[in-house]
């Protein structure tokens, strides 16, 4: 049960006029909108090569340019075929866009890609330089529902949310030190591509960023959910 | 082929605009009654016959159990969605409803696209008598925070009118279109759009390109069901209210109502440029309600709803990771935007002054004009990039919402799902597509279900994967290919809420059969229920003036008015609608004195402090 290789290995060739396309979006030959070729990736749609670190402007006015070629606008004349090929088109651009303008959807992109984007097995545990700080939240925010169904004074309350916005700012800037994390590891990543490292190495690498991955979803969910913790208690405070 | 324009289909008005091909501006078109608004309201005479805008809603005040306004707040809902509007809104929901709301008017029923249908029909035909051509293609806006659901009924409603919808564009989108070719702008513009029943916020980037300008949505917000109608609603509580205080309780008198809520609508305009109004008003019972009301005490009532805008326009800046100074220009939009309150909590809010150089009534028309020209290939230099307001997801294990497309993505966008079964000889795997931020399937929306069939076999064998993919309307399709055989892999989506297409097609049949009437005939039909209402109440006044103050009354004036009362009625049984609506104004002109002598009469004994039967 595979899918039959003839697929994948034809050449593209336009639907219209059958010259060879090279994947284009458009073909060379009649101009036609062309159907994306299978297996292409986000990169491969902007022309780039697997890289990490990307100049956003230059992202942003790639997608701009091809915006103007690709979006629906330009087809409402056309025939249905082309009609369905440039909604196809122009959804793949638009996710593309969405997916490598955020460095984190483009390591997570990318990691996807090779197969090598796995959840932490142990999602639910904390990491271990953050045991402390994460065992202490869990205290403040047991103390709050404590206070809160105590009706407890606004004294011990203040005390609580000021431990909670503490809490907070901790989990703030480990969020921070991860994304400099990532950013770093992902810039050796394009240096192994530039320097053709080999691809035990690269596993490595794509390794590494995995756990940062992992890492980084357990800190978001922690400020996340003080975050959401404190809003709900504002008209608690200010209503006592 | 003919015309394509772009429709402001609105709570209260809606409006119907053209690009011109000389100039290149867009246009409003006016309609039979000299103005390019057109009271977003259907009524159902008691031979079936149907009117839309301007008679429609003179009918609201005659008859209203056969006459709809504001329909658009039930577009795309089902009746469970509704409790809350029908405490406010004289809707009569008929029982029967399941997933689609239907509405009964007279002895008639419809759905809310099918009503819609009625005043975009209107408009058409102000487009046609305009153009002395047939208009069948339209882009019609909605608001931006719109679920699919609603953006599908506004389609439907599209297609029931005749009508090719070519493209379905935001509202506040629309209005930067139309305000970026008037003031060509760049940078960051916010959008804020209050209209009738729906509040919305979007914030745009205006690009220059080399190809073009390119407008740009970073994220939009809303509540679909906020707008001035809730300011109306409030204000028609607080003085029933008051009423009630004087002893007389409107709650059988549906015509009382109407007229106490246009008095009112007509104060809240008032204050926008005064300090301080009055209104008048009649009671059933005889007597009269009257009260002054200052701008300030209308802020303190209609403050929490304004704050209630807020919440949008701060999340819709923090999802574009803006803050309100980095906001460049802001734009108002909507006819609740001229609301004095609404302007300075804005300017407040964005510490500059908002534009409102365009007509905020008319300029999402206009937009939706340009972007009518746009797809017509007229217009090469322009183009929008908007986004889904709202995130997609499908429903996982234990009720919980997978997001698989988040608000604020660009759209058309699209997302693949791989699905496989679960246990061995499963035929069916069930996927339930949700819309909203809620992370649980029971407080999103629901969209549609469906099932995919796979031959049976062991568990895990199957591959499936479904596209998801929303389209520049909004709107979203799916389809599913089988990863094994490589075909197409046939779906039967069912909408949670709406129409399905055998439904838009059989209403679509059955109303060939009430259909197009050709322009002369409808203008002779809304004349004649022009004429039918005015003839009832120079009658009524006339008795009532005999019998009340008889030696007031002039017997030239009451010739006058016996004589035009006559003509008018000739005219009536005759098929001349211009001599019918010239004879309404001369009947108009003759009961003017009479009027006003009621109404001072009213008033001086109201003020005395006594009764009307007292006197």
């Amino acid at each position: 049960m595979s899918t039959p290789s003839t697929t994948a290995a034809a050449p593209a060739a336009c639907w219209s006029c059958a010259a060879a396309t090279g994947g284009a979006h458009f073909c060379a030959a009649c101009g036609k909108i062309q159907p994306l070729p299978p297996g292409a990736d986000y990169f491969a749609f902007f022309g780039l090569p697997k890289k990490l670190t990307l100049d956003p402007a230059e992202l942003e006015q790639k997608f701009h340019s091809l915006s103007w070629k690709l979006h629906p606008d330009n087809f409402v004349r056309a025939s249905e075929a082309e009609r369905e090929l440039s909604l196809e088109r122009s959804s793949q651009l638009n996710d593309a866009y969405r997916t490598l303008r955020d460095p984190v959807g483009r390591v997570e992109y990318l990691l996807g890609l090779a197969g090598m984007r796995k959840e932490g097995q142990h999602k639910q545990q904390a990491p271990p330089e953050l045991l402390e700080e994460v065992f202490e939240l869990n205290e403040s925010l047991d103390a709050l529902r404590e206070a809160r169904q105590s009706d407890g004074g606004s004294g011990e309350m203040k005390g609580i949310m000021a431990k909670l916005e503490a809490a907070q700012h901790k989990f703030e800037s480990s969020l921070a030190d991860v994304d400099q994390e990532l950013a770093r590891v992902s810039g050796e990543w394009d240096q192994a591509l530039d320097s053709g490292a080999d691809a035990a190495s690269r596993n490595k690498l794509m390794e590494r960023m995995n756990e940062i991955l992992n890492r980084r979803s357990y800190i978001r969910n922690l400020v996340n959910s003080v975050r959401q913790e404190l809003a709900g208690t504002w008209p608690v405070v200010r209503g006592s | 082929m003919g015309r394509t324009v772009g429709i402001d289909l609105g709570t209260t008005f809606s409006l119907i605009a053209y690009q011109s091909k000389r100039d290149g501006q867009p246009v409003c078109i006016p309609g039979p009654y000299g103005t390019t608004l057109c009271p977003s309201v259907v009524s159902v005479d008691a031979d079936g016959s149907i009117v839309a805008g301007e008679p429609a809603r003179r009918r609201l005040l005659t008859q209203p159990d056969r006459t709809i306004y504001s329909v658009k707040r039930l577009m795309g809902r089902g009746p469970a969605d509704v409790q809350d509007e029908l405490k406010i809104f004289p809707f009569r929901i008929d029982p029967a409803s399941k997933n689609v709301i239907r509405v009964r008017l007279g002895d008639r029923i419809f759905t809310s696209p099918e009503i819609s249908a009625f005043i975009l029909r209107e408009l058409r035909s102000w487009a046609e008598q305009f153009f002395q051509d047939t208009v069948d293609r339209a882009v019609i806006t909605v608001p931006a925070y719109f679920n699919d659901a609603q953006r599908q009924a506004t389609r439907d409603a599209g297609r029931l009118a005749g009508l090719e919808v070519l493209r379905l564009v935001n509202e506040p989108t629309a209005a930067a279109l139309a305000y970026g070719l008037h003031e060509k702008k760049r940078g960051r513009v916010a959008v804020y759009d209050f209209g009738g029943g729906t509040f919305d916020i979007s914030i745009l980037k205006l690009i220059s390109t080399t190809e073009g300008d390119i407008y740009q949505v970073l994220s939009t917000n809303g509540d679909t069901h906020l707008g001035g109608d809730d300011i109306d609603n409030l204000l028609l509580g607080a003085a029933r209210e008051e009423i009630r205080g004087q002893g007389t309780d409107l709650a059988g008198h549906p015509e009382a109502v109407q007229e106490l809520r246009k008095a009112l609508i007509a104060a809240k305009h008032e204050l926008s440029t005064s300090d301080k109004t009055a209104i008048k008003f009649a009671l059933p019972g005889g007597g009269i309600y009257f009260r002054e009301i200052s701008r300030r005490e209308l802020d303190q009532w209609i403050r929490p709803i304004i704050e209630r805008t807020m919440a949008p326009v701060r999340q819709a800046l923090a999802d574009a990771k803006l803050k309100p100074e980095e906001i460049e220009e802001v734009v108002l939009v909507g006819g609740s935007t001229r609301i004095p309150l609404v302007r300075s909590t804005v300017e407040q809010f964005f510490g500059r002054r908002p534009h409102a150089e365009l007509n905020p009534d008319e300029v999402v028309a206009l937009g939706a004009a340009v972007q009518a020209a746009i797809l017509e290939g007229g217009v090469k230099d322009m183009l929008l990039l908007d986004v889904t307001p709202l995130s997609l997801g499908i429903e996982t294990m234990g009720g919980v919402v997978a997001k698989i497309i988040p608000r604020n993505s660009t759209v058309p966008a699209s997302a693949q799902e791989l699905f496989t079964t679960g246990v061995e000889n499963q035929t069916g795997i069930d996927i339930h597509v949700l819309q909203g931020e809620r992370e649980l399937a029971k407080d999103c929306r629901s969209l549609a279900r469906f099932q995919l069939k796979v031959p049976p076999g062991p568990a895990g064998l199957a591959r499936i994967e479904v596209k998801f993919l929303i389209d520049a309307s909004g709107i979203l399709q799916v389809s599913a290919r089988d990863l094994h055989t490589e075909k197409e892999h046939s779906i039967e989506v069912q909408p949670s809420y709406g129409l399905d297409d055998a439904e838009v097609e059989r209403i679509l049949e059955e109303s060939i059969t009430f259909a197009e009437q050709d322009f002369a005939e409808r203008q002779l039909i809304e004349a004649r229920n022009e004429a039918e209402i005015i003839l009832a109440a120079a009658q009524k006044s006339l008795a009532r003036e005999q019998a009340e103050a008889s030696s007031e009354f002039p017997a030239e004036e009451r010739k006058a008015i016996e004589d035009a009362v006559a003509a008018l009625r000739e005219a009536g049984a005759g098929a001349d609608y211009k001599r019918i609506r010239a004879l309404v104004d001369v009947l108009n002109q003759a009961t003017t004195p009479l009027a006003e002598r009621m109404m001072n009469r009213a008033l001086a004994t109201a003020l005395a402090g006594k009764r009307l039967e007292e006197v």
